[in-house]
């Protein structure tokens, strides 16, 4: 070795050098700080070493050498410090990169096998926790979905939905109105350069025959452009051809077929172009079948087929829409040119409405405006659009309640579990593991916990939604939903899921790594307080939450019972069938139709069991409704008031049939036909309004086009709905106003299923072809008018006591948990003579006080859930006695039954045992 | 066995490289003795101060060409103190490709001189 120094000589001690060389190394030791840091951590000290070394070499000593040495030096700075600089920077890159990522990475699947093991371990608690979150997770994607596809979502099939704007006219009490063909006409002729097209539909009822048999269905009927007003192109065929299509009354039999309607009725035959079907017994040549995805304009239906709007005489026989300006009963929509805005659209309809009026005089002096509506944002019709948003937020807050709850009882299953694992988790601190780290274990397993649950979510949705989608309303008309699963409610359901998951896993897991460690270490009985008083909480949470939701449910329970009690203004539906046929569908011209009726109305009549028989248009209570502009004899409008008034055309037996009181005045006859004088019966409300104080008998109504006088007055009942504020309505004799349509009511003391069998015959034996439909009981057909409520009250119930079960459940583990935490505490009691019965009731008193503070802050959420239903009620106070008084004493009811169970088994303790354990 | 690609990687080697290399063929070193040797195999004419000694070490171990080395606890109060190197395998294949490289090379230029 050469040149290595005399140890015997220190650093700086050698007598030679003297001040120059100290000076030296003061400033080499200055400048060392040109060194990154992370180098001179490292080599500080070998770098003095052999600066010391150099120093004490020959070649560097004295005033000369001194001077080499600086030099020598600064030449060694300026080589190594970019060295020295470059080699940090690599290693604090190798750091962080690699480095932190793989820290992070390797404690993920540490914790991920950590939380596999613990999954697979205890199989019970696994199930437990993931089922109940399922359950919650489940419910609320099947609801979202359900609510994405039917209100959020943009129709499904069509190109650029966002382009699509929905046509309304507004009247005078009338915000949403509908289109009439020669309307549409002008719109689409003289919009172009707002509108790339603009298009009509409605659904009309048919009579379709094939193989002998004739069924009622509800086809679209469209104007020529509608496929490609919203861009689609057809599976099969071609799309109605605009401009040729949309000319030629009656010239152009062809129809398009629905995808589901191709599938099911010609199994999906490539085959079926070129053949026919016979509507209303005219053959309508297939020429295309529609897209699978499309499943036309309305986003709860789908159409069989679709039928030109040329073709209207032949689809609707008896009514002539295609020259009728003011008969309005078609949807419009627009497409928007690019770069058009809805804004410019509202303008260009603005102006062309003012033309409109000078142009047709009369026609749309009663129009007020145009609404323009986004497809996207239209949902089912705009005009329910704060009713189904305010029905979709409650039923999201319900079941987002229901996982709340969930998660709060799988939260205190994982607190229960971090009691457990306290120690555990104390050592690892205590070992220098980092809160961070702690949490972020204890995070992952709650949300592999939820991840797993959101699955089988999905799964339990999958099967709720299939059901949904083959439900079918008892409603006249092709409703069919269309829900799926789609990336959204993917996307929905991972992030309520890993919502969950952080919800139910950070308290338990902030909760674990808070303890004292050294009381943890050792063991000490009292720790568990801190614990208990959290679940504590919850479990007044859940209270709360369960009792909220079964009010609510209460409600609509009672709401259902309360609608039993409204009048109607009929008698008893039960023993009143119903059935519909329409002549008019099958092509027979008014005087056959009329007299294939009078022999329908004879006939049933003559049936033994029937007692009243007569007919109607239309019922109440069910979708159907129609008004009509009238105009009273010394009456003024003022000018927003509604002057169109809900009416139905009914014959002779109607009113006695259903058991429908007259106030005054008489009922129709026979004799009331087309060559008597115009006659009518309104009801009481109707006379109140335009007559008050006197007798509407002898009065005038102005209506289409005719004077009618007033022969009758009946109570006031129930149209359109049960929940309705009573509404003027009149009676107009159908044999003095043709129409086709008709409903026959049919009172019967005997068994109403086997008159609708006859009555079936009767009409089979006047005509075999003429299809007859809504054969039911009128209870049956009020069904529909109760159905959201009933839905309501059967939706809402079955979550009320999910929430109930689980909230028992959660009671009841809370306050086992806790009994089995103070064996000790309850041995001693016992054994220093506390009675048995005694600690049974400390415990029990402890769990009901939960129960009852929990209650308590329910009844006051439920005070304003209840106002948010009210308007879903019928014949309810929201602040109904029972829901309030009942509901309450049954949820106390269920909590004090599961805390009974851990208390007499706490008063069984045995306190040897008990005191043995610690 | 250093594989190929990390051979590679390493050759050529530099002169000051190749020279601590050869010093710590014989053994593990402290980083003076290093320079010491360096400076004595090359006659004078790599001297390095304590910056670019401890840089050039810093990242022949980046390299994989040597380690720190246990100290061997001789010679010296301060010897204990001092961080010792030894050479890899790495280091000790690089030394010796790069060798065989400057043979040839000498070889070569010898027989073009005439020598």
């Amino acid at each position: 070795m050469h040149g290595r120094g005399d140890p015997t000589r220190g650093p700086g001690g050698d007598g030679g050098g003297g001040e120059p060389r100290d000076l030296v190394r003061a400033l080499y030791l200055g400048l060392l700080r040109l060194y990154p840091a992370g180098f001179r951590e490292r080599f500080e000290a070998d770098l003095i070493q052999v600066f010391d070394d150099r120093r004490r070499e020959a070649r560097f000593s004295g005033a000369w050498g001194g001077i080499r040495l600086v030099w020598f030096l600064l030449g060694d700075f300026v080589r190594s410090v970019p060295m020295a600089r470059q080699w940090a920077e690599r290693m604090r890159r190798r750091r962080d990169g690699q480095g932190r990522r793989e820290r992070i990475m390797g404690n993920l699947l540490q914790d991920l096998r950590y939380t596999a093991r613990m999954l697979v371990k205890n199989p019970v608690f696994t199930l437990a926790a993931v089922g109940t979150l399922a359950l919650g997770i489940g419910l609320n994607a099947t609801t979202f979905s359900a609510i994405h596809a039917i209100l959020l979502r943009p129709l499904p099939g069509a190109d650029a939905p966002e382009e699509l704007v929905q046509m309304y006219r507004v009247w005078g009490g009338i915000e949403y109105g509908s289109n009439s063909i020669p309307h549409f006409q002008d719109v689409r002729d003289r919009t172009g350069d707002v509108y790339e097209d603009v298009a009509i539909w409605t659904f009309a009822p048919v009579a379709l025959s094939a193989d002998g048999q004739t069924e009622r269905v509800m086809p679209l009927i469209v104007s020529a452009n509608l496929f490609q007003t919203y861009g689609v192109q057809p599976l099969l065929g071609r799309a109605f051809i605009p401009g040729e299509e949309d000319r030629g009354p009656g010239a152009h039999a062809v129809t398009i077929l629905g995808y589901g309607f191709w599938q099911g009725r010609f199994g999906g035959d490539p085959g079926v172009l070129g053949r026919t079907i016979d509507i209303n017994g005219h053959p309508f040549e297939v020429v295309g079948v529609s897209p699978p995805g499309f499943r036309g304009p309305a986003s709860f239906a789908e159409a069989p087929f679709y039928v030109p709007v040329m073709m209207q005489r032949e689809v609707m026989p008896g009514s002539d829409l295609l020259e009728a300006r003011g008969n309005n009963s078609f949807n419009m929509v627009g497409r928007l040119r690019d770069g058009r805005t809805v804004e410019q659209a509202q303008q260009a309809m603005d102006a062309l409405l003012v033309q409109l009026r000078e142009e047709y005089l009369d026609q749309y002096d009663d129009q007020l405006g145009n609404k323009l509506v986004l497809q996207s944002e239209a949902g089912i019709h705009p005009s329910f659009a704060t009713a189904s948003m305010g029905m979709s937020a409650v039923m999201m807050a319900v079941v987002g309640l229901l996982l709340l709850i969930a998660c709060v009882n799988v939260a205190n299953l994982f607190l229960a579990r971090a009691q457990d694992r306290r120690k555990e988790m104390a050592l690892r601190l205590s070992l220098g593991a980092g809160r961070g780290r702690i949490v972020q274990q204890l995070l992952t397993e709650s949300i592999v916990f939820a991840l797993l649950a959101g699955g089988a979510g999905l799964v339990l949705a999958w099967f709720a939604t299939g059901a949904l989608n083959a439900f079918r309303p008892p409603m006249d008309g092709p409703f069919a939903f269309y829900i799926e699963l789609d990336r959204t409610v993917l996307v929905f359901t991972t992030a309520i899921s890993v919502l969950a998951g952080i919800l139910f896993g950070m308290v338990p897991a902030l909760q674990a790594t808070k303890p004292d460690t050294m009381t943890e270490v050792k063991g000490d009985a009292s720790a568990g307080s801190r614990r208990s008083r959290l679940s504590s909480g919850l479990v007044v949470f859940q209270m709360a939450l369960s009792l909220l939701l079964l009010i609510s449910s209460g409600l609509f329970l009672r709401s259902l019972q309360g609608a039993a009690q409204i009048d109607p203004g009929f008698d008893d539906p039960s023993n009143l069938v119903t059935a519909a046929v329409d002549p008019g569908l099958l092509g027979y011209e008014e005087a056959e139709a009329r007299q294939i009726l009078d022999r329908l109305m004879e006939e049933v009549a003559a049936l033994p069991e029937v007692t009243e028989v007569g007919f109607a248009s239309w019922l109440p209570l069910g979708l159907s409704n129609s008004d009509r502009g009238i105009g009273i004899p010394g009456y003024e409008f003022t000018e927003n008031e509604r002057r169109s008034i809900s009416y139905t055309y009914v014959t002779e037996g109607y009113f006695e049939a259903m058991g429908v009181r007259f106030v005054e005045g008489r009922s129709l006859r026979r004799g009331d036909d087309e060559n008597a004088a115009p006659v009518l019966v309104v009801n009481q409300r109707f006379a109140e309004r335009f007559w008050p104080g006197e007798s509407a008998i002898g009065k005038v109504v102005e209506t289409a086009g005719q004077e009618w006088e007033v022969v009758g007055v009946v109570e006031t009942g129930k149209y359109q709905r049960l929940g309705e504020n009573p509404t003027e309505f009149m009676f107009i004799p159908k044999r003095q106003r043709f129409y086709s349509g008709t409903t026959l009511v049919a009172r019967t003391p005997s068994d109403p299923q086997a008159v609708l069998g006859r009555i079936r015959s009767v009409v089979r034996g006047i005509d075999p072809d003429m299809p007859v439909y809504d054969l039911r009981t009128m209870e049956n057909h009020m069904g529909m008018a109760l159905l959201p409520s009933r839905l309501g009250g059967i939706v809402l119930g079955l979550f009320g006591l999910l929430g109930l079960t689980l909230a028992a459940v959660g009671i009841y583990g809370v306050m086992a948990y806790s009994v089995s935490q103070r064996r000790r505490e309850l041995g001693i009691r016992v054994a220093l003579g506390a009675a048995r019965g005694e600690v049974e009731r400390m415990v029990l008193r402890e769990g009901l006080r939960l129960a009852v503070v929990g209650a308590a802050i329910g009844l006051v959420g439920a005070f304003g859930a209840a106002r948010l239903v009210q308007g879903m009620l019928y014949n309810v106070s929201a602040l109904d006695p029972f829901a309030f008084g009942l509901v309450p004493l049954l949820l106390v009811g269920v909590a004090a039954l599961a805390v009974y169970l851990p208390a007499r088994k706490a008063a069984r303790a045995d306190p040897v045992g008990a005191l043995r354990a610690e | 066995m250093p594989d190929e690609a990390r051979l590679n990687d390493v050759l050529p080697l530099t002169s000051t490289v190749f020279h601590v290399l050869v010093a710590l063929a014989e053994g593990p070193r402290h980083g003076y003795a290093v320079a010491q040797e360096v400076e004595e195999l090359t006659e004078g004419r790599i001297v390095m101060g304590p910056g670019t000694l401890y840089g050039s070490l810093s990242r022949m171990q980046e390299a994989g060409l040597i380690v720190e080395a246990e100290n061997p606890g001789e010679d010296g109060v301060h010897a204990e103190r001092r961080r010792y190197y030894r050479m890899t395998p790495l280091g000790t294949a690089a030394l010796r490709a790069e060798s065989e490289r400057l043979l040839r090379a000498a070889r070569v230029a010898r027989s073009r001189l005439g020598a």
